[in-house]
């Protein structure tokens, strides 16, 4: 049996969790490939128009899973803890991707705010579907938490790393599936890379203090996701030149935590990057360049 | 022989007008000239580049050439250039040369706009238009044709307007129906098109300024700035005394020019490069699902440089290899 995961939206949140549950299984995993032009062009085909890009791109993952693996994973987010909201295209994505693709069979696990171990109870359901038995699944489970547990200590070693690197370094405050997207981020980094800028990922700071220090900037956010990217900035201001807010149109909830962020941070040079579907760099280089200047200027 | 003065190049190509100044050490300009880019960059510069020359004296010699605007790699690569710099940076150089007080810097082009803070002489913040070129140069010149009058005399005709019409400012789309509306139900001319001069200006503000602390001296430049209507309304709607310098729409090309002579490296022009055969070929890399769009620069047929491919696979630089072939 193959389980398919879409190399898009959650994936870069917990893809070591899944592999790793799914590999003390004994179930093989296949990831699709890295996004690029075709498959983009594939998920804005079959994504309704008013989408955001990043749910268009994960619609063009499972399509090009699609006959490739028995199931395709496509989990149903509700949020991750109390008062602790996702957007709502994590709680619709299941749905979407079921009537967008009739024919493919996916496998899903529900995650709600209400409960104490719902990750631990849906990947329990989530194994007793694929026929393992529920203490199979919960050992299975326990492992892939503490594999996760190592990769986000790497994370956070690699961050020290950046942090500690000579020149000008910049913050980029995305959610990681814009960032570390082949198609998003990739070329945005690139462009880093020319000038000589450091990059230094939010979503590689340890999530718990992210969540802490957003309170800094405001107490009444309830989006986990923003709130462990924009928690980030007082985190590490003092340790970077400059913050970019990079967003992929038309995401809801950045639109209105990045607009109260660049009203709020005002003692570093804070820009926003909004990517789409326009294939054209020239502007994406014209604003990184001049930031990088200003922040080479101060 | 005796020593001839060095002057320095400076062009900023933009997407409707290409811009170019001869300044000397002084930055002071010497020559300088403002054509329509015509969808053809590479022809309006030698064209621009021609007329530069006729306005220069014997006794100089061009040392350095800087290059800006949506254009610059293209121009850049064509001209040899010592500096290509984005936009933003040669429009602050520029200005702070003509006003070194300069706080604010708003800038409105053919297809950007551009707001510009600085702080002590340094950029400390911008903001450009994001998607959409609502409220930009292009914007009036298809209204002006829409109403029968040059969009060089918007500003003048904008003046003798005694009451604007209110237009919709949040996005030019719906700007344009509204006004065709006023314009059914009986309002003058000069009152529309002092409308849509604040409707410029009121869309900048909301859509780049949102947020954002506008301090004196404001400085307002680019294309959009000779048109004395917009002036006037950024006055009214910001309250300040706006500052245009004679050579505003030249502040991008003059601060590319003081950006090459600073850059330390110097050669000297040839002229002769209006006669050189340039060409560009854009095709779509298949070496992978990238379909990257590569463009190829060539100079009297032979590739000089190559750019919009993500990867250095062969297909591009076979391609390059095609071309070159292909021009001979």
């Amino acid at each position: 049996m193959i389980i398919g995961i879409p190399k898009g939206l959650l994936y870069y949140r917990y893809e070591a969790l899944w592999r790793s549950f799914f590999h003390t299984l004994k179930i093989e995993t296949l990831v699709s490939q890295n996004t690029d032009y075709g498959l983009m062009a594939e998920g804005i085909r079959n994504t309704a128009d008013e989408s955001c890009l990043p749910a268009k791109i994960y619609l063009g993952h499972v399509r090009s899973l699609a006959g490739k693996c028995d199931y395709i994973l496509v989990p149903r987010f509700d949020g991750t803890g109390k008062n602790e909201k996702l957007c709502e295209r994590f709680f619709g994505m299941y749905d979407t991707v079921k009537n967008t693709f009739p024919g493919v069979r996916l496998l899903d696990y529900n995650l709600s705010s209400k409960g104490l171990h719902s990750e631990a109870r849906g990947f329990v359901e989530m194994g007793a579907r694929l026929g393992k038995h529920p203490f199979v699944s919960l050992f299975a489970y326990n492992q892939a938490k503490k594999t996760q547990k190592e990769q986000q200590a790497a994370q956070v070693r690699r961050q020290k790393k950046r942090l500690a690197a000579e020149g000008a370094k910049i913050l980029l405050v995305s959610q990681p599936y814009v960032i570390h997207d082949t198609q998003l981020g990739k070329p945005l980094l690139q462009i880093l890379k020319d000038l000589n800028i450091t990059p230094v990922f939010s979503d590689d700071c340890d999530a718990a203090e992210c969540v802490k220090a957003s309170r800094k900037i405001s107490k009444q956010l309830y989006w986990s996701m923003n709130k462990e990217s924009i928690g980030s900035i007082p985190l590490l201001q003092n340790q970077v030149d400059g913050v970019i807010l990079l967003t992929a149109y038309p995401c809801g909830t950045d639109s209105l935590v990045n607009e109260m962020v660049m009203r709020k941070v005002r003692d570093i040079p804070v820009i926003q990057i909004l990517l789409d579907e326009q294939q054209g760099e020239a502007g994406l280089q014209t604003r990184l360049e001049s930031f990088a200047d200003i922040i080479a200027k101060r | 022989m005796h020593e001839r003065t060095r002057v320095f190049l400076g062009v900023d190509v933009g997407s409707i007008s290409t811009k170019g100044v001869i300044i000397n050490n002084e930055n002071e300009v010497l020559s300088s000239d403002y054509i329509w880019t015509e969808g053809n960059p590479i022809e309006a510069t030698k064209q621009l580049i021609r007329s530069l020359q006729s306005g220069l004296d014997d006794g100089v010699a061009v040392t350095a050439v800087g290059v800006t605007g949506s254009a610059r790699k293209l121009v850049g690569a064509m001209l040899g250039a010592q500096v290509t710099k984005n936009e933003i940076t040669a429009h602050a150089v520029g200005t702070l040369s003509r006003y070194p007080q300069a706080r604010t810097i708003l800038e409105i082009g053919g297809q950007d706009s551009k707001l510009i803070l600085l702080d002590g002489g340094v950029v400390v913040d911008y903001a450009m238009n994001t998607l959409c070129a609502a409220g930009t140069g292009a914007f009036l010149s298809s209204q002006a044709k829409r109403l029968g009058v040059r969009v060089e005399d918007m500003g003048a005709i904008a003046l003798t307007s005694q009451s604007p019409s209110k237009i919709a400012a949040r996005c030019t789309v719906f700007a344009e129906s509204d006004m065709i509306h006023k314009a059914q139900t009986g309002h003058k001319k000069e009152d529309l098109i002092a409308g849509l001069c604040h409707a410029v200006a009121a869309n900048y503000l909301n859509n780049l300024a949102k947020g954002k602390r506008l301090r004196e001296p404001v400085v307002f430049q680019g294309g959009v700035s000779k048109n004395a209507g917009v002036v006037r309304a950024f006055e009214e709607e910001t309250g300040f005394e706006i500052l245009v310098d004679p050579n505003s729409h030249l502040m991008g090309a003059v601060g590319a020019a003081i950006l090459a002579k600073e850059a330390g490296e110097e050669s000297e022009f040839d002229f002769h490069i209006t006669d050189v055969f340039f060409s560009t070929v854009a095709h779509e890399c298949e070496g992978c699902s990238n379909r990257c769009e590569v463009v190829s620069f060539l100079k009297d047929g032979e590739v000089m440089d190559l750019w919009g491919n993500r990867c250095p696979k062969g297909a591009a630089v076979r391609h390059a290899a095609d071309c070159a072939q292909r021009e001979r």
